[in-house]
């Protein structure tokens, strides 16, 4: 176990670097002018653009900049962004809001799925089972960019049951709506993953020797198929978090929260490398440790595997 | 192992995650709505020194937090606030500026002549890369505090330290005057300075000579009617309040906080819930249900922006006059002002806005009327291109108007028109740069001061900052220059309206719409005005009581 | 989008196709594929989704069988109209006919979608057949490439990528588009049949044919991929409409479709904004959007359901 843990860090460090320089790598090319993106339409005049250049080592080669970066980022400092921000304080702005708005979505859609996916394995192939399959595969049809904004106009603006808007000390309430929107892009996967798993159980022979004991079906299916159903879906749970930062974007765009997935497309789009880098960085090694986390999880709820 | 009651332990689980969640939140609602205070809703300030700051966001800000030299008169008229008077000699090159005096800053520092001129040339010195260094460009000695790189950007070389740190066209004459000397004669000068480039920073702003103090940014001291309540909270808002014994004109709210929105929809929906006092900007999508959501509370108002295509001079296609003014005629500005932009934008017959002095309705004349018919004619004489591109940046929302401009195009001349996508506006740049074949450029802008000359020069001199076309004509160049050096006013405007009569002719650009400001407030305030640069008149706004 | 990433690599433990020992070898083998054929041939859900997914391309290739209208003639004049004569949907915000747009929209769709999906299907492939089979340094090295991968946001690479493709002014972008979502969709399949061939590899029957000489290639080709393609194939089948409205999302973004080509994604962004007061120039190719993915996963789902013995 424990050479196992060391293994999977030793891994962790080197696709911790891997993905950073590919960002950075990507960012790089990406860059086309970020002196004008800055600016945005305005002219820049000439020595403007020889002081931010020099400021932001932007005529180095791209092996130069990394450098740069990734001695501050080891140093503690993960260095300023293009607008005159330290990254570190936009970090510590950002970050505690979108860790709470996605983890309200994957409890909702945890508790969502896991619910109406053992309720359709019952019932495979009846009313509830069809129907959710319906619904789960409309939400996975539409983009986030049209459901977020519906979702705000109908319960936010018209229906006026939640607040149209969050901010960053945003309440529990606040962040609901936003949460549920953004559970919506990982419903459809994970109770489809519940489904096929507890349909795949309910056949097993442990479910027929505990029904021939005289288990009653309900104390069958919700205790001992359930439990050997999670594993996957524990898996996929976690791993769920990278997906919803990406859906981040579009919801905290909408909803007005002033998050990581905010940060990141403003980044993105003003070709602010170091920004980007920043807020991949810890993205990456959130990534990674709750894989491994997940990991772990797995033995532990499943005797048979072991890792050595 | 822990399996036992996974239940137990899922609905654990789940109670800490959401109390972990909910906890930081609350404590954020205000206990202001009965207060004197308002709130205004804006985007993120990208800066808020005065010299950095060039967008409408940080000007709005800082207008709060400074007090101009001068402002403006309801024609446009420069008038002194916290100078006591400027004075041109007769040549309009050396400008005298006398402080009012007994104004201190909010820190208690008085305002003196040091304050401007400190604040001036560090936004003026190239190094500091200050967005609206080039505000300072007609003062004498400007060239001298900018550096070139010797061997191009890509050139392994460094740039050299410029000449100079300091203009030498700003001179003290006592604590509180000051002259301007200028490298020409500009008989404008006295306006350009209602910019808010043109603050002045306390001694508190510096760590030492020319450099800016650490945090100071997000903390900024002015010399205005409100000051900075705690810190600016990025992508938050700003919190500003009364000061005390302000000696200049005093605003009617005691407060007002400056809430940030990320998105124009969310910060609608919020004015609708009265979550916020003014918007300054509905987005389209919003204004078909504004009358109805919000009665005689929208409000529509001029402002100085111009929205016009280029046409690129490399691109043969469009070298004739009479193709240029075919595609001008093919498009029915009424018709997208009305039905894309809900008459959030007026049809344009001119080449400068309407705000500034000397503007005459329908210089394009014939030229920008619509008349599919003689738009039909002329393009098949002229034997314009079976295909046009307008080529616009998506990150600024032009998709549906140059969608509704093509399909115009396409019924009235027959031929095919096509958008053309680019992510950035800096994308768009670099293909005209490296001359692409874009078609039609999308362009836009915004006055920096209410002078037909800050439309003529950066636009279509052939220097001009933001004349990315490469229009170039020798008679208008000269005609901009001359109304600049004219000695009165009424003079410039003559030269200046010459110089546009040319455009009118050669048809460089389409004019295709003038900006409205669009605004809304909620039941809370009353008097709230726009000025042509979209900020709201934070000396007349008011709570009902 | 990366939602999917490593969804069925969970779905893969319970999930895998489990054939029984004793069909492996006979005279005259009754293959995996004939079984399954047999299979589907009796399930009606199976023939209601090939109905469906051939109408949806017919309707793809030959528009014109369903309307004559040209989709690109819009005038502002009809702004919001409802339907009238051949515009059976209606008008949308720049008076363009929502009928029109929709059907000759779906060629870009459906295009972008399933090439897109097969390449990115292929991609990740051979990047699980040869981690999962191989295992040991090259599963340590394509496993890490595909943590990589994955702690790359989709936006940012999305971006990069199609804007670096799609430099050619004159092109639609259809290409760019289709490589770029292809490119970067792959990861979640890799993780799904690397875990499914692992555990196929472990099966006695793979045994028994190793030790009776097959070849690895042989071994992979006829009798772990085979029997590890069931939940590949659904997976894919979800990639599809999510690529279909990925696609959306890039062209949102300026970096998709563009020069005037018509596609479902963009129609649905359109749609979006004036949403409140006009839902039609929404709902109608959502609608179809939607459907197209319903039809993918339902044939998918008979698919893996004739596939997987366990599941009859």
């Amino acid at each position: 176990m424990f050479r196992y843990i060391v293994r999977r860090l030793l891994q962790m460090v080197l696709t911790f670097f891997g993905a950073t320089f590919l960002v950075y790598a990507l960012m790089f090319a990406n860059q086309k002018d970020p002196i004008q993106a800055l600016v945005g339409e305005r002219p820049v005049s000439e020595s403007q653009r020889i002081a931010l250049t020099e400021r932001y080592h932007l005529d180095e080669g791209f092996f130069m900049q990394y450098w740069y970066y990734m001695k501050g980022v080891l140093t503690g400092d993960f260095g300023t962004s293009m607008t005159g921000r330290k990254i570190y304080d936009m970090m510590s702005d950002a970050w505690p809001v979108t860790f709470r708005l996605a983890i309200i979505a994957i409890v909702i859609a945890a508790a969502f799925s896991v619910t109406a996916g053992v309720y359709s394995a019952i019932k495979r192939g009846g009313i509830f089972d069809n129907s959710t399959l319906l619904i789960t595969l409309v939400l996975l049809a539409m983009p986030i960019v049209v459901i977020a904004p519906l979702a705000q106009l109908i319960f936010g603006i018209q229906l006026g049951w939640f607040a149209p808007t969050a901010t960053r000390d945003a309440t529990f309430y606040q962040l609901l709506l936003p949460a549920i929107v953004l559970a919506c892009i990982v419903i459809a996967p994970e109770m489809r993953v519940t489904r096929t798993s507890v349909v795949e159980n309910l056949r097993a022979d442990y479910v027929r020797t505990a029904r021939a004991k005289g288990l009653t079906r309900m104390r069958v299916i919700w205790v001992h198929v359930l439990r050997n159903s999670l594993i996957p879906v524990v898996t996929l749970i976690g791993v769920d978090l990278g997906g919803l930062l990406a859906g981040a974007i579009v919801t905290e765009h909408v909803f007005n929260i002033p998050g990581v997935g905010f940060n990141l497309a403003r980044a993105i789009n003003t070709e602010d490398g170091p920004l980007v880098v920043g807020f991949v960085s810890i993205l990456v090694i959130l990534f990674l440790f709750i894989n491994l986390l997940v990991d772990l999880l797995y033995a532990a709820l499943d005797p048979r595997i072991r890792y050595e | 192992m822990p399996g036992k009651t996974p239940w137990k332990m899922a609905a654990g689980a789940t109670a800490i995650a959401l109390l972990a969640a909910g906890c930081g939140g609350g404590g954020s609602d205000d206990s202001s709505s009965t207060s004197n205070t308002v709130v205004i809703g804006i985007g993120e300030p990208q800066h808020l020194i005065p010299s950095n700051a060039t967008e409408s966001n940080g000007a709005e800000v800082l207008a709060s937090l400074f007090y101009p030299l001068v402002d403006f008169d309801a024609q446009n008229n420069p008038n002194p606030v916290a100078a006591e008077s400027i004075t041109p000699d007769k040549a309009n090159t050396v400008w005298t500026i006398k402080l009012k005096s007994g104004f201190t800053f909010s820190n208690g520092e008085p305002v003196t002549s040091d304050n401007y001129i400190n604040a001036w040339n560090y936004g003026a010195y190239g190094p500091n890369a200050q967005g609206a260094s080039y505000f300072f460009d007609k003062i004498k000695g400007y060239a001298d505090l900018q550096s070139k790189d010797p061997d191009g950007e890509e050139g392994p070389q460094k740039a050299p330290e410029p000449k100079a740190k300091t203009l030498t066209g700003l001179a003290k004459v006592d604590d509180t005057t000051f002259t301007v000397t200028l490298s020409a004669p500009f008989a404008g000068w006295e306006s350009v300075m209602g910019y808010t480039a043109f603050f002045p920073l306390p001694k508190a702003a510096w760590k030492s000579d020319g450099v800016i103090a650490d945090g100071f940014e997000d903390a900024i001291i002015g010399n205005g009617p409100f000051k900075l309540k705690g810190k600016w909270e990025h992508d938050s808002q700003l919190v500003v309040e009364k000061v005390a014994d302000f000696k200049g004109t005093a605003p009617k709210v005691d407060g007002i906080t400056w809430k940030i929105y990320q998105d124009q929809q969310a910060e609608y929906a919020d004015l609708v819930a009265n979550n916020v006092d003014v918007q300054t900007t509905i987005p389209i999508e919003s204004l078909a249900k504004a009358s109805a959501d919000l009665g005689d509370r929208f409000k529509k108002s001029p402002n100085s922006t111009f929205q016009f295509v280029g046409f690129p001079t490399f691109q043969k296609e469009y070298q004739n006059v009479d193709v240029r003014r075919a595609i001008s005629m093919a498009i029915n500005r009424q018709e997208i002002t009305d039905q894309i932009f809900l008459g959030s934008q007026s049809p344009a017959t001119s080449f400068v806005s309407p705000v500034v002095a000397g503007y005459r309705a329908n210089t394009c004349g014939e030229n920008c009327e619509y008349n599919p018919t003689k738009a039909k004619e002329l393009y098949e004489a002229a034997k314009g291109p079976k295909e046009i591109k307008i080529t616009y940046n998506v990150d600024g929302n032009h998709k549906a108007w140059v969608d509704a401009t093509c399909n115009q195009i396409k019924a009235s001349l027959g031929i095919n028109c096509v958008g053309g996508e680019e992510p950035k506006f800096a994308d768009l740049l670099t293909k005209v740069e490296k001359h692409q074949p874009v078609g039609l450029i999308r362009l836009g802008w915004i006055m920096d001061y209410p002078l037909m000359e800050n439309y003529l020069g950066p636009l279509y001199s052939t220097d001009g900052s933001s004349n990315y076309y490469g229009y170039s004509n020798a008679t208008f160049d000269n005609l901009v220059k001359e109304g600049s050096a004219a000695a009165t006013p009424e003079e410039a405007i003559k030269k200046w309206q010459a110089a546009e009569d040319i455009l009118a002719k050669e048809m460089p650009v389409i004019p295709l719409r003038n900006g409205q400001n669009v605004f809304g407030y909620s039941e809370k305030v009353s008097n709230v005005t726009l000025d042509l640069f979209s900020k709201v008149d934070i000396y007349k706004i008011e709570v009902v009581s | 989008m990366s939602d999917l990433n490593t969804v069925t690599a969970a779905e893969a433990p319970g999930g895998q196709p489990n054939v029984p020992h004793g069909r492996v070898k006979r005279d005259k083998p009754r293959s995996l594929a004939g079984d399954a054929w047999n299979d589907l041939r009796k399930r009606k859900m199976f023939w209601v989704a090939i109905v469906m997914v051939a109408a949806i391309l017919v309707m793809a290739i030959f528009p014109t069988l369903f309307t004559s209208a040209d989709p690109s003639q819009c005038a502002l004049s009809n702004q919001f109209k409802g339907p009238a004569g051949n515009a059976l949907f209606g008008y949308d915000f720049q008076g363009c006919d929502i009928y029109a747009k929709v059907v000759n929209g779906a060629w870009n769709s459906i295009k972008v979608g399933v090439l897109s999906t097969l390449l990115s299907g292929v991609i990740g492939l051979l990047f699980g057949l040869a981690a999962g089979y191989f295992g040991g340094w090259v599963d340590a090295i394509l496993s890490r490439f595909v943590d990589i991968m994955l702690g790359v946001p989709f936006l940012l690479a999305g971006i990069v990528l199609s804007r670096r493709l799609g430099g050619d002014p004159k092109s639609d972008g259809v290409l760019a588009v289709t490589l770029t979502l292809g490119l970067l969709s792959w990861t979640s399949g890799a993780r799904v049949m690397r875990s499914a061939v692992i555990s196929a590899k472990q099966q006695d029957y793979v045994a028994a044919a190793r030790m009776l000489g097959a070849t690895p290639g042989r071994l992979m080709l006829r009798h772990i991929l085979p029997n590890s393609i069931a939940s590949y194939i659904v997976l894919l089948t979800l990639l599809l409409g999510i690529n279909i409205s990925s696609e959306a999302t890039l062209s949102f973004l300026g970096v998709g479709l563009k020069n005037g080509a018509i596609s479902w994604g963009i129609m649905i962004s359109e749609g979006t904004q004036f949403a409140r007061s006009e839902p039609w120039p929404l709902v109608w190719p959502a609608l179809f959007l939607g459907v197209t993915v319903l039809a993918f996963i339902m044939l998918g789902d008979a698919v893996r359901d004739a596939f997987d013995p366990k599941l009859r």
